[in-house]
């Protein structure tokens, strides 16, 4: 059973997932920061939005100077303040999509940053914003340029198929775990989140599902292995099929929306066993 | 929380290319953007001046000085040097650090610099 799940899941909540546990939505991402004072920072743990914490730039140091001791403690903090997100699939995120309130979609900060890429009006947006959060959005001007745009489940969820259609991996944002503040549209190397879970091995948690192919549906017509983000899946040239790497799946989907031929199936993780347990 | 995880084989000890930019020449990062989206590992990362007393307004990124221009991602770049031949103002230097071949390591399981 998935770590986060044994921890944050409720069973009388969509079959006891923890993404699926209203609960997870519902807590104040801002409500533990002691009155004027800033951020805490990493030291205190779970309790906090840890932003004044280490980043990925003091991993990298610490590779350099080859310090094998400082990369496991500034990554140790780093999980411990619960900065990361989870991969899931189309199908499972318009069930959280149905689940949480308010939603609001908004323009994406990575892209931003990597590549330049404004974001200026709700057709463009490729951000959604979670919870109580969303409420405050106002005090930010900077970060919300042009605005956000509240949305209801059913517009989300067309959103959601809009974006997986283009190819976006979908990946749920921790504001200090358990707390989902955003849902993310992701593909690499745009998205700061993705690039750390991939280049550093942190954050990036791999979905409940593993995608299976089915030989005997696959004709081998190529379009699944345009979508894989991961390097998971490919063209075998020698059995003219999709093939996917189970160690490398991410479980986010995409080859299984995309088939023509419903020849790629998601199957629980639990029921690989040599891959069950493995998130990252 | 502990999240279980698997660590990546980094080349331990090696150094990353150093990634000047001159901020003098670079004023307009986030309009200008050619480095930004021709960099195949996406290295660079356009931001806001982050001062205390600006924190909570918005900053129009027309005005020279307003957005700067980092190498966030620097242990990736591979020195092919498409942001120098593309940038305007010529305001970009990458240092390469030398680099050693590598061979594995028999007697560890990573790949080492002999």
């Amino acid at each position: 059973m998935c770590f986060m799940c044994e921890q944050f899941g409720d069973p009388e909540h969509g079959d006891g997932i923890w993404y699926l546990n209203p609960r997870n939505y519902a807590r104040n991402m801002y409500k533990l920061r002691a009155p004027g004072e800033g951020f805490k920072g990493a030291e205190v743990g779970l309790e906090t939005g840890a932003r004044a914490g280490p980043s990925h730039q003091d991993l990298m140091n610490a590779v350099e100077n080859n310090d094998k001791a400082e990369f496991e403690r500034i990554r140790e903090i780093l999980q411990k303040t619960g900065q990361g997100s989870m991969v899931v699939p189309r199908d499972d995120a318009d069930r959280v999509l149905e689940l949480c309130s308010p939603i609001a979609l908004m323009s994406c900060i990575c892209r931003k940053g990597i590549r330049a890429i404004d974001e200026r009006n709700e057709r463009e947006y490729t951000c959604m914003g979670m919870g109580v959060g969303m409420l405050k959005w106002e005090r930010w001007p900077e970060r919300y340029k042009g605005g956000v745009k509240f949305v209801n489940a059913d517009e989300a969820i067309e959103w959601n198929h809009e974006m997986d259609d283009r190819g976006f991996v979908h990946i749920l944002m921790l504001f200090g775990a358990p707390f989902i503040g955003g849902f993310c549209q992701c593909d690499y190397p745009d998205c700061g989140s993705l690039r750390n879970g991939v280049d550093f091995g942190l954050g990036v948690l791999k979905s409940h599902y593993l995608a299976q192919v089915d030989y005997e549906q696959c004709n081998g017509c190529g379009i699944c292995a345009q979508r894989c983000q991961w390097g998971a899946l490919k063209f075998e040239t020698t059995t003219g099929k999709a093939n996917i790497d189970q160690f490398k799946c991410f479980g986010c989907g995409l080859c299984h929306t995309a088939c023509p031929r419903e020849a790629i199936s998601l199957v629980r993780r639990d029921t690989v066993p040599a891959v069950a347990e493995v998130w990252l | 929380m502990t999240m279980p995880t698997k660590i990546p084989e980094f080349i331990w000890g090696r150094k990353y290319p150093k990634i000047a930019i001159d901020m003098e020449k670079c004023t307009v990062p986030f309009l200008c953007k050619k480095c930004l989206q021709i960099c195949p590992e996406g290295v660079f990362h356009v931001t806001r001046v982050m001062s205390k007393e600006k924190r909570l307004e918005e900053m129009d990124p027309r005005i020279d000085g307003n957005y700067v221009l980092f190498a966030t991602r620097r242990d990736k770049c591979t020195g092919c040097n498409l942001c120098i031949d593309v940038c305007p103002v010529d305001a970009i230097k990458i240092e390469i650090p030398a680099m050693e071949r590598l061979r594995p390591d028999v007697s560890g399981e990573q790949w080492t610099s002999q």
